[in-house]
């Protein structure tokens, strides 16, 4: 056959060197690592007050009046830049606090507090120390679910344990007859996001359910004024 | 006298199973990541010891600038039903431009909900979205945001108010509005620094329409002394 006599093909090596494939593919994949994974947000949850029903609240102010409240006045700084907008420096930050009411006769009971913590919880200047100090019964109780959680006595699985936990301590922390505080949160306008967050945070942290963001009174007004702190009028854009 | 044959080895590995594993690496990050999406104003969010984590569908996220200006990015799900993120934008508009009287093309509504994030008043909402891509990031990041004041409030709903309720009313609809409805729905992100007073007017806002529920978002924290 004529055909046997072209067949004079050359064999060429069939492989295909992968080396700039794998190149490339690793590159992509450094690509999409560092754009997507670390960017998962969290959220803090928030319930305010219902404002259409007055005569509610008014009883709740009553009733956080008593020896169980705390509020807490949270002042910042503000500059505010054509360029960039208003900023408020987290560490600017000036905490100020009463507990009961505040009589703006006598300020004995208006202090102002170092921070939110200081390491040590000993320190009564303290935000921390003061909430733990508040809420001491509760979290007494919460140690000691804590203590069973570890050693896992809800339930040998995890998940279950977990949750069983949870329940637990959402339970001590509601219940009436442990005197948790009530704490009443203030920001004036120029504090930090981040600060107000901060403190939201630690209800979180020392278990404290009962707490309400509030804007300042009158008398806080005159209480802050009277320390030398002016704020700026309400209407400020 | 015995001669040492070496054998001559091909240096060249066979990167055929190597390739294959980086393929496979690569569909999976393909797959599972979520890309970054176009905002604004890049805000920094304060970090909390909160580990919720941010609902994937179902999101209604208000954005809060330094200068104050309100944008809006609404999250469907991922499905082609009503509530996939582009009948979610589309049907939310359409409830907001009834109630504000303006009249879009279908081609400017299909625009609209193919955006992520948007943040202008009704009144001008035809002509940006009448503008291109480039132009439409800038007078988004220049323009006055939703307007949200609560001056204008007396009685009256604010314009930031009147699309909460258009979401609300469109998931309401669908018979998905549990979440939006229990605070899972709603998140405010705001920078770190931004003051307390941009991020106020935005609580009072959802108080006063009697979504009382909401949650900020935040980037996870450590509780170093505890």
């Amino acid at each position: 056959m004529a055909k046997k006599n072209l067949s004079h093909q050359k064999k060429f090596d069939t492989r295909i060197d992968f080396t700039p494939m794998v190149d490339m593919n690793m590159l992509l994949i450094t690509f999409f690592m560092l754009c997507t994974t670390m960017l998962k947000s969290q959220t803090l949850k928030i319930a305010l007050p219902t404002n259409n029903d007055d005569s509610k609240t008014e009883q709740n102010q009553n009733q956080a009046a008593e020896s169980q409240a705390i509020t807490i006045i949270i002042d910042g700084k503000e500059t505010d830049d054509e360029r960039t907008g208003a900023r408020s420096n987290p560490q600017d930050v000036k905490f100020y606090y009463y507990e009961g009411q505040l009589n703006v006769n006598d300020l004995s009971n208006f202090k102002e507090a170092k921070g939110i913590t200081s390491g040590d919880n000993k320190n009564m200047s303290y935000l921390r120390s003061i909430f733990m100090d508040k809420n001491k019964e509760a979290l007494k109780l919460i140690a000691v679910e804590k203590k069973k959680w570890e050693k896992q006595e809800f339930a040998r699985d995890d998940k279950v344990n977990d949750s069983l936990y949870q329940v637990a301590v959402t339970k001590i922390r509601q219940r009436n007859d442990l005197h948790p505080p009530i704490v009443m949160i203030k920001p004036t306008g120029r504090a930090s996001y981040s600060d107000v967050v901060a403190i939201l945070d630690e209800m979180q942290i020392n278990n404290i359910s009962r707490f309400q963001i509030e804007t300042l009174s009158k008398d806080d007004s005159t209480a802050l004024a009277k320390k030398g702190i002016v704020l700026p009028p309400a209407g400020k854009k | 006298m015995g001669k040492v044959k070496v054998k001559k080895k091909d240096a060249r590995i066979d990167m055929t199973a190597m390739s294959d594993v980086t393929v496979l690496l690569l569909i999976f990050f393909l797959l599972t990541s979520t890309f970054l999406q176009k905002e604004p104003v890049t805000v920094i969010t304060p970090t909390s010891v909160s580990e919720d984590k941010v609902p994937d569908s179902k999101l209604m996220t208000v954005l809060v600038s330094p200068k104050g200006q309100i944008y809006m990015e609404l999250l469907g799900t991922v499905d082609t039903t009503v509530m996939s993120s582009e009948n979610l934008r589309k049907n939310a508009l359409g409830i907001m431009c009834e109630k504000y009287h303006v009249t879009l093309t279908a081609k400017e509504v299909k625009d609209f909900s193919k955006m992520n994030c948007f943040g202008v008043p009704m009144k001008n909402m035809k002509q940006w979205l009448s503008m291109n891509v480039d132009e439409r990031d800038k007078a988004l990041k220049d323009g006055p945001g939703i307007p949200i004041a609560m001056t204008e409030y007396n009685g009256k709903t604010t314009e930031f108010q009147d699309w909460v309720k258009a979401v609300s009313q469109v998931m309401e609809d669908a018979g998905e509005a549990q979440d939006i409805r229990e605070g899972k729905g709603i998140a405010i992100k705001a920078d770190a620094t931004t003051p307390y007073r941009l991020v106020e007017v935005v609580m009072n806002n959802l108080q006063s329409i009697n979504r009382n529920k909401f949650t900020l978002m935040t980037a996870l924290k450590k509780e170093e002394d505890q």
